[in-house]
């Protein structure tokens, strides 16, 4: 059983604020800042929102999404690029577009298989996804290149970002507030909720006549068109792509961005982002010396720590935190209620 | 067994002929003929462990018999998928509430609507889906569940959660429905409104219905089909059924089983 989800209304007055203090940050922030917390937090967002998506409104536990994404990436760059660095095969809008089809295609072909498995075993054979993607990979370097594809062309609209940084941030922030916008107005279609259907009781929607495995299918081709979005954003982000950064450690990393923001709300993919890149560049300056015990070269364990502490306090997450507090703050209008209210007597 | 009416008898709606369903070494239906007729009102008796939610499972297609064949409204659709055969016209609830309690009691019953008409896959918003929404809303009423329309079904009492049951098997407005102990856990109140619900349900709609409760059953059905140990072993008037010793027997808990 899932813990509290149910289908919300986007919360319009949260998300105009939060858009409109991203489109001033780059007044205030350094570039660097722009570029490694900001527009990282934006794309890997991105990609934990195609996980949480799955397991919020489909109760599908993804490992895949990074597979994916590195599909995604690994098309883009192979378009753009004629091998050896000539000049760029293929215009990179059209690229673009190819990388995302191919993307979704796959996700599409993956899915029909994955979407006969359930829990444990779903996790397990999009985990083997992911990591069959990254030995291919490595291993096919016709594709890969040897030891990536670097100095990827990108498209103009996102400038040259070694100059100037602010037009792939505005780029990134745009496609991720779209990437909000349409999950969330997907999950209140006939075709989202008949998800949160499966979600709950998939026996009794196929007792109501609807077709489980497609609308599994489905949202895992969504969910997949969405990690592409991200995969081919990471190029624009790295201006290169490596085997190594769609490996295993990658698809955990995605993992615990989504559940360090809340596997059950998508806001949280980009509140895990955000906090996940500022821990990731800063934890070495906050971690003490402390004899051969503690040292800035253990931030990993900060972040575990991090991590540990945070799901323990909440299941749902930063989010979960977030909602947590403002129910304290607020006098409960209506009874949230995860246990059932107390019945009156009849 | 016999037939009731003994003057013109309509094609039946459902035929299970020899139908059999074993888990592993547990042969949980033996050999069971049914029929049941169009606009039949039918109630499906027997102790725990008697093999009758197996024969719901069976004829909503759930899982396939090991043997026998089922028709549905003249058609074999002994290996046709639980989805296709809702599609049929047929509607089923279960012994233990099966509802989305992550969604509101609208969305519950719009989506059990929307499970027979087609574009399950459509993308528009579904809050502007009217005539689906309209029916969806009207079943809430029907059901007293109107008040709660925006609660999460997580939030309702066992009582209510029941009622949706049967509020999302009516809303596909099923030619047969099948109703899995709906009585189950009701206060006295609750299930007085209950029967009231199916003795006034249309008179074209065919009734299946599991029940333990006597009150409810013997009211509601003019046929009784009694199980026990995966067959069928007495059919009759709900009067025969209450003058029945195998039936006294077996409901008394008596270790003896008799011989009707």
């Amino acid at each position: 059983m899932n813990p509290t989800v149910s289908t919300r209304r986007i919360a319009w007055p949260a998300l105009i604020a939060v858009v409109a203090l991203a489109a001033i940050a780059p007044l205030l922030v350094s570039d660097f800042f722009l570029s490694a917390i900001l527009t990282k937090a934006l794309w890997l967002g991105i990609a934990a929102a195609s996980l949480i998506f799955l397991a919020a409104y489909g109760g599908m536990v993804s490992l895949a999404q990074v597979g994916i994404y590195g599909i995604a990436g690994m098309a883009y760059a192979n378009l753009v690029l004629a091998d050896g660095g000539a000049a760029a095969a293929v215009n990179p809008y059209l690229a673009l577009v190819a990388a995302l089809l191919i993307a979704t295609l796959v996700g599409l072909g993956f899915g029909w298989i994955a979407a006969r498995s359930e829990g444990i075993y779903f996790l397990m054979i999009t985990l083997a996804f992911s990591v069959l993607v990254y030995y291919f990979f490595s291993q096919v370097t016709g594709l890969s290149g040897f030891g990536g594809i670097n100095s990827v062309d990108l498209p103009g609209i996102v400038g040259s970002p070694e100059q100037d940084p602010l037009p792939r941030y505005l780029v990134t922030l745009v496609v991720a507030v779209l990437v909000f916008l349409g999950l969330g107005v997907l999950s209140r279609t006939a075709f989202g909720l008949g998800m949160q259907g499966v979600r709950d009781e998939p026996a009794r929607m196929r007792a109501l006549g609807f077709d489980v495995t497609l609308h599994r299918t489905l949202a895992f081709g969504i969910a997949a068109f969405v990690a592409g979005i991200a995969g081919v954003l990471s190029v624009f982000y790295n201006t290169r792509i490596t085997p190594g950064s769609i490996n295993l450690a990658q698809t955990i990393d995605v993992l615990i961005v989504a559940v360090i923001g809340g596997l059950y709300r998508l806001e949280g993919a980009w509140l895990g982002a955000l906090t996940y890149a500022l821990i990731d560049n800063y934890s070495r300056e906050w971690v003490p010396e402390v004899g051969n015990v503690l040292g800035p070269a253990r931030f990993n364990t900060l972040i575990g720590v991090l991590f540990l502490i945070i799901v323990l306090a909440s299941p749902g997450g930063l989010i979960g935190i977030a909602e947590q507090l403002s129910r304290k703050v607020k006098t409960p209008r209506r009874a949230p209620a995860p246990m059932p209210a107390p019945q009156t007597v009849d | 067994m016999a037939a009731t009416a003994t003057h013109e008898e309509p094609a039946p709606i459902l035929r299970l002929t020899g139908i059999d369903r074993r888990f592993g070494g547990v042969h949980a239906v033996r050999g069971v003929d049914l029929q049941v007729r169009p606009g039949e009102r039918r109630a499906v008796l027997g102790p725990n462990g008697a093999g009758k939610t197996t024969v719901f499972n069976l004829i909503s297609g759930e899982f396939p018999p090991s043997a026998g064949r089922v028709e549905l409204f003249g058609l074999d659709v002994t290996t046709l998928p639980a989805r296709k055969r809702a599609r049929l016209g047929l509607s089923r609830t279960f012994q233990t509430s099966r509802l989305f309690a992550g969604l509101s009691v609208e969305d519950n019953l719009y989506l059990a609507a929307l499970g027979v008409s087609a574009g399950h896959l459509r993308l528009v918003p579904s809050g502007k889906d009217g005539t689906l929404r309209a029916a969806a809303r009207a079943m809430a009423e029907r059901i007293g569940l109107d008040t709660r329309l925006d609660d999460l079904v997580m939030d309702l009492s066992h009582g209510e959660q029941r009622q949706l049951e049967v509020g999302m098997a009516l809303v596909a407005e099923p030619k047969l429905l099948m109703l899995d102990e709906p009585a189950a856990g009701l206060s006295r109140a609750e299930r007085v409104r209950l029967t009231e619900t199916l003795i006034g349900l249309d008179e074209d709609i065919t009734l299946i219905l599991i029940e333990h409760d006597m009150d409810v059953a013997l009211r509601v059905a003019k046929w009784v089909t009694m199980m026990h140990d995966g067959r069928v072993i007495v059919e009759g008037t709900p009067d025969e059924i209450r003058a029945n010793q195998t039936v006294h027997d077996l409901y008394l808990g008596s270790g003896l089983i008799a011989h009707a």
